[in-house]
C-alpha cells in the first residue's frame, strides 16, 4: 500500500515554488480559491455535488493543509524537485544523533521551571533548520535539504514531547 | 449579499430543519436573518416523539409526547440516540428505555411496537415528515428540499443514517451541516465582526464544541470535539436515579423496568431540572397509583454534584478542541451556547471560568442551530453568495492493515471536503477482487474505532500478482460522507466498488422501505377510514331511531327508514367490509332525504355531532 503523491500543492494555489510564502498572502488564497469552488456555492443542478466540483475543492483544502505548514511546504518542495530524495537520503550523522538522544532525555527529565527555556532552545533549533533546508534548496543541494529535513524531525519530535509533557 | 427584493425567478424553497434529540424544527431565511417556522399553535418546537395508537395509527410530536404516559411502550423518543449505531452499542442504553429495542439483522437496533419493528432511520423519518408539514402549513406550499443538522462528533455511519431518513420522510437533504456551525451561522450573520468563536452544544443527548474563524463572511471551522452520548438526558437520568431511590411501592415493591414506571420518571426528571435551573431547590411529589408514590426534594448543589462529572467530560473536550485549534484559551474572542441543557447553570459558570469571557446568549439556544441551518439552505438555493461554510471531518479515516491496525487516510479536522489517492496491488496471480475495510477513529488498532464497512474491488483484470495498479481515491464530501472510487492504473478500468455497510441501511433496504412506506401510508390510510366509517354508521344508526322516536310519520315512509336502518345495523353487527357499510350509509341516508319533515334530518345532524364530535350521552 503506497500512497499516490498528491498534486502539486504550488501549482494548485498558483503561487512560487519556494518556501518564502506568506502566511497571510496564502490565507487569503485559500479563502479566494474556496470560494471560487466550494460545491455550496456551485451546485449542481441535480441534488449531488458534481464529483468534479468536489474533487477540485478537496485539492484545494488539501494544499492548504500543506502550504500553511512550513514543515509539510518544505517536504513537498523537496519531493517535486527530486522525486524519492527523503527515502534517499535519510542517513545522518552519528554526532548528530548522539546530540538528538541527549536532547530527548533533557525533555524527559526537565522540571516545569527549566521548560520555557527548553521550549525557546528548541524553538530556536527549528527555525535554524527551516533556514538551512531554504539555504540548501537555495544552492540547489536537495540532498543536504533532505538530511537536515530529516534532523528537524527530532527537533520537532522534542518539542511535541515537551508539549504534551506540560 | 441579499437583495430585500425577491429574486425574478423563482427558485425553490429550501428550509433548515434541526432534527434534535428531544425536539426538532424548521426555519426558513428572512431578510438578513431566518426566522422558524411555527404551527397552528404558534409552536415551533416539535417533540422528536412518535406514538403508534394500538388501531396502527401513527401520532408524531406534542400530541405524542402527551400520550407517553397513556401508551408508554408505545411511545418512542431520543431515537436520535440509535440513528446509525449497531445493537451491541445501544444495548445498555436501551434497558433504560421504555420501549423495546431489539437486535435485528446485521446486528442493527429496532424498535419493537406491538407486532411490527421499526428502523431509527424509518422513526427519523415520521419526525421529519411532521416537521415538513408543519413548514409547509407555515409557509403555504410544499417544500421538497433541506438542509439537515446533526451533531458534529456523528461518525459516517450517523450522517448516512440520517440522510437516509431524510429520503423516507420525502425530503432531499441537500446538505448535512454540523450543529455548531449552524449556530455560529446564526450568530455571526451580520459578517459585521470578525473573529474567533467557540461554540458549545449541549443539545438533549449529544455534546459538541467547535471552533470558528470568521473572515469576510467564511466560516472556518479549525477544530472540533465531541461526545455522540451525553446530553441533557443524562442529566435527567441522574435526576431520575433519586425519584426511583425514593419511590414507594403501596405493597412494597417498585417495579423499575415497568414501562409506565420508567415513562414517568423521566418526564418528572425533565421538569425538576427545569426548575433547578432558576430555583435552588425543588421538590416534586409523584403519584403513580399502584406503581407508588415519590416525596424528593433535590437542592441545586446536590444536582451539581450529581451532573459535575459529565460537565467535566464536556470541559475536556473544549480543552482538546482548543488545542486542535492551535490556540490558547485566552485567544477566543466570543463564546457561544447552543441547546437547551446549556441554560443549566453549572454549565455557564464552568465555562465563563475556563474561557474568562462570559457566554453570549442572543439567540435562543433550543432556536439558533435551524435558524443558522436556514441561512445555509439560502446558500445552497443559490440566493446568497456573501457566505461560505469550511467544515471539517470530526474523526480520522483509515484502512484495516495486516494485523489488525488502523492505517490513517484522513486525519481529523481536516477541512472538507477532502480527499487521498492510495495504490493496491494484488496478492496471488490473476486475482481480480479486492476488499478493503474502513474504519473511523482515533485509536491505533481496528478493534477500538469504528468499522464502516467494507469495499470490494472487483473486476480487476487478471495478472500476475503485485501487477495491477489499482488506485483507490477516498474523497470525504461536504457533508462528511465517505466516497470511494476505484481504477486499475495500467488498464484503464473502473473497479466496480460494493460497499457493505457495517452500519444503517444498504441502498436496497432503503429502497425497499420506501415502498414499503407507501404501502403502508395506503394500510394506514384506510385502516383510519374503515374505522371513521363505523363510528359514523353506528351514529346513524341511533340517531335515525332516537329521531324517528319523536316524529310522526306516514306509515310507509316509516317503513322504508325502519328498513334501512335495520339493514345498517345488521351491516354493523357483522363486521361488514367498509364498502357494503358506506352502501348502508348512502342508502339510509338516501330515504331520510326524501321525508319532508326536517324533524328527522336536524335530529340525525345532531345525533351524529355527539356521536363523533364528543363523549356520546
Amino acid at each position: 500500500m503506497t500512497i499516490a503523491p498528491p498534486p502539486d500543492p504550488f501549482a494548485v494555489f498558483g503561487v512560487e515554488h519556494t518556501l518564502d510564502l506568506d502566511a497571510r498572502t496564502l490565507e487569503r488564497r485559500y479563502l479566494e480559491l474556496s470560494r471560487g469552488c466550494h460545491p455550496d456555492l456551485h451546485r449542481a443542478t441535480d441534488t449531488d455535488d458534481c464529483l468534479a466540483v468536489l474533487q477540485r475543492s478537496a485539492e484545494i483544502n488539501d494544499a492548504w493543509r500543506v502550504l500553511r505548514d512550513p514543515w509539510e511546504r518544505a517536504r513537498a518542495l523537496l519531493e517535486l524537485r527530486s522525486p524519492g530524495v527523503l527515502d534517499r537520503e535519510k542517513k545522518l550523522d552519528p554526532a548528530f544523533l548522539a546530540q538528538a538522544l541527549e536532547l530527548a532525555e533533557e525533555v524527559a527529565f526537565v522540571d516545569a521551571t527549566q521548560a520555557p527555556a527548553l521550549r525557546e532552545r528548541l524553538e530556536h533549533e527549528l527555525a535554524a533548520d527551516l533556514l538551512a533546508v531554504r539555504d540548501a534548496l537555495g544552492a540547489a543541494d536537495v540532498g543536504l535539504a533532505a538530511r537536515r529535513f530529516h534532523a528537524a524531525k527530532y527537533h520537532r519530535k522534542a518539542l511535541l514531547d515537551l508539549d504534551s509533557k506540560t | 449579499m441579499t437583495s430585500g427584493q425577491p429574486p425574478a425567478q423563482k427558485r425553490p424553497l429550501v428550509i433548515g430543519i434541526d432534527l434534535g434529540t428531544t425536539n426538532s424544527l424548521a426555519a426558513i431565511r428572512a431578510g438578513r436573518g431566518a426566522r422558524v417556522l411555527r404551527d397552528q399553535h404558534a409552536q415551533a418546537l416539535i417533540p422528536s416523539v412518535c406514538c403508534w395508537l394500538p388501531d396502527g395509527s401513527t401520532i408524531v410530536g406534542a400530541e405524542a409526547k402527551a400520550l407517553r404516559l397513556q401508551h408508554p411502550d408505545r411511545t418512542v423518543f431520543s431515537i436520535k440516540r440509535l440513528i446509525g449505531r449497531s445493537g451491541q452499542e445501544v444495548q445498555a442504553e436501551a434497558a433504560q428505555l421504555p420501549y423495546r429495542v431489539e437486535i435485528a439483522d446485521r446486528g442493527l437496533p429496532r424498535v419493537r411496537i406491538g407486532d411490527r419493528t421499526f428502523s431509527p432511520e424509518e422513526i427519523s423519518a415520521l419526525i421529519l415528515r411532521q416537521v415538513k408539514a408543519t413548514a409547509e402549513q407555515a409557509l403555504g406550499q410544499s417544500v421538497q428540499q433541506a438542509v439537515i443538522t446533526v451533531p458534529a462528533w456523528f461518525d459516517d455511519a450517523q450522517r448516512h443514517a440520517t440522510k437516509d431518513a431524510a429520503t423516507l420522510a420525502g425530503l432531499d437533504c441537500l446538505r448535512i451541516v454540523n450543529e455548531p456551525t449552524a449556530a455560529a451561522l446564526a450568530y455571526g450573520i451580520d459578517g459585521s465582526k470578525d473573529g474567533t468563536a467557540l461554540v458549545y452544544d449541549l443539545g438533549g443527548g449529544t455534546f459538541d464544541v467547535s471552533i470558528l474563524r470568521i473572515e469576510a463572511g467564511v466560516f472556518r471551522v479549525l477544530a472540533t470535539a465531541g461526545d455522540t452520548h451525553l446530553g441533557g438526558d443524562d442529566f435527567d437520568q441522574l435526576l431520575g436515579e433519586r425519584i426511583l431511590a425514593a419511590l414507594r411501592g403501596r405493597t412494597g415493591a417498585v417495579d423499575a423496568s415497568n414501562p409506565y414506571v420508567l415513562q414517568a420518571i423521566r418526564g418528572a426528571a425533565e421538569g425538576l431540572k427545569i426548575r433547578l435551573s432558576e430555583a435552588d431547590t425543588a421538590s416534586l411529589q409523584l403519584d403513580l397509583g399502584e406503581h407508588g408514590h415519590a416525596d424528593v426534594t433535590v437542592t441545586r448543589a446536590e444536582f451539581e454534584a450529581a451532573i459535575a462529572p459529565l460537565v467535566e467530560r464536556t470541559i475536556a473536550c473544549v480543552q482538546r478542541a482548543v488545542r486542535d485549534a492551535g490556540l490558547q484559551l485566552t485567544g477566543l474572542d466570543d463564546i457561544v451556547l447552543v441547546g437547551g441543557s446549556t441554560r443549566v447553570p453549572l454549565v455557564r459558570r464552568r465555562l465563563h471560568e475556563l474561557t474568562g469571557k462570559a457566554p453570549h446568549t442572543g439567540v435562543d439556544p433550543d432556536l439558533a442551530v435551524a435558524l443558522g441551518a436556514a441561512i445555509q439552505a439560502d446558500v445552497l438555493a443559490g440566493n446568497d453568495r456573501s457566505l461560505l461554510l469550511l467544515d471539517v471531518i470530526p474523526l480520522s479515516l483509515g484502512l484495516l492493515t495486516f494485523g489488525g491496525a488502523v492505517q490513517k487516510l484522513i486525519l481529523r479536522n481536516s477541512t472538507i471536503p477532502t480527499s487521498v489517492t492510495e495504490e493496491f496491488s494484488t496478492a496471488v496471480d490473476n486475482q481480480t477482487a479486492v476488499e478493503l475495510t474502513v474504519y473511523q477513529g482515533e485509536r491505533e488498532l481496528a478493534q477500538d474505532n469504528r468499522r464502516l464497512g467494507s469495499f470490494h474491488l472487483r473486476g480487476i483484470p487478471p495478472m500476475p500478482a503485485g501487477l495491477p495498479r489499482i488506485a483507490v481515491t477516498f474523497l470525504v464530501d461536504a457533508d462528511g460522507v465517505l466516497r470511494v472510487t476505484a481504477r486499475e492504473k495500467r488498464t484503464g478500468v473502473e473497479a466496480a466498488i460494493v460497499i457493505v455497510p457495517s452500519f444503517g441501511l444498504t441502498r436496497d433496504e432503503v429502497r425497499q422501505m420506501m415502498l414499503d412506506s407507501i404501502e403502508h401510508a395506503q394500510a394506514d390510510y384506510l385502516a383510519r377510514e374503515a374505522i371513521d366509517l363505523r363510528n359514523k354508521a353506528t351514529a346513524m344508526v341511533t340517531g335515525t331511531r332516537k329521531a324517528m322516536a319523536l316524529a310522526e310519520l306516514p306509515p310507509d315512509q316509516t317503513y322504508a327508514v325502519h328498513k334501512a336502518v335495520k339493514a345498517l345495523d345488521k351491516l354493523l353487527a357483522a363486521n361488514a367490509d367498509p364498502a357494503a357499510l358506506k352502501a348502508g350509509c348512502e342508502e339510509l341516508t338516501r330515504v331520510t332525504a326524501t321525508i319532508a319533515d326536517d324533524v328527522i334530518s336536524s335530529a340525525v345532524a345532531k345525533a351524529l355531532r355527539t356521536e363523533t364530535g364528543g363523549p356520546a350521552t
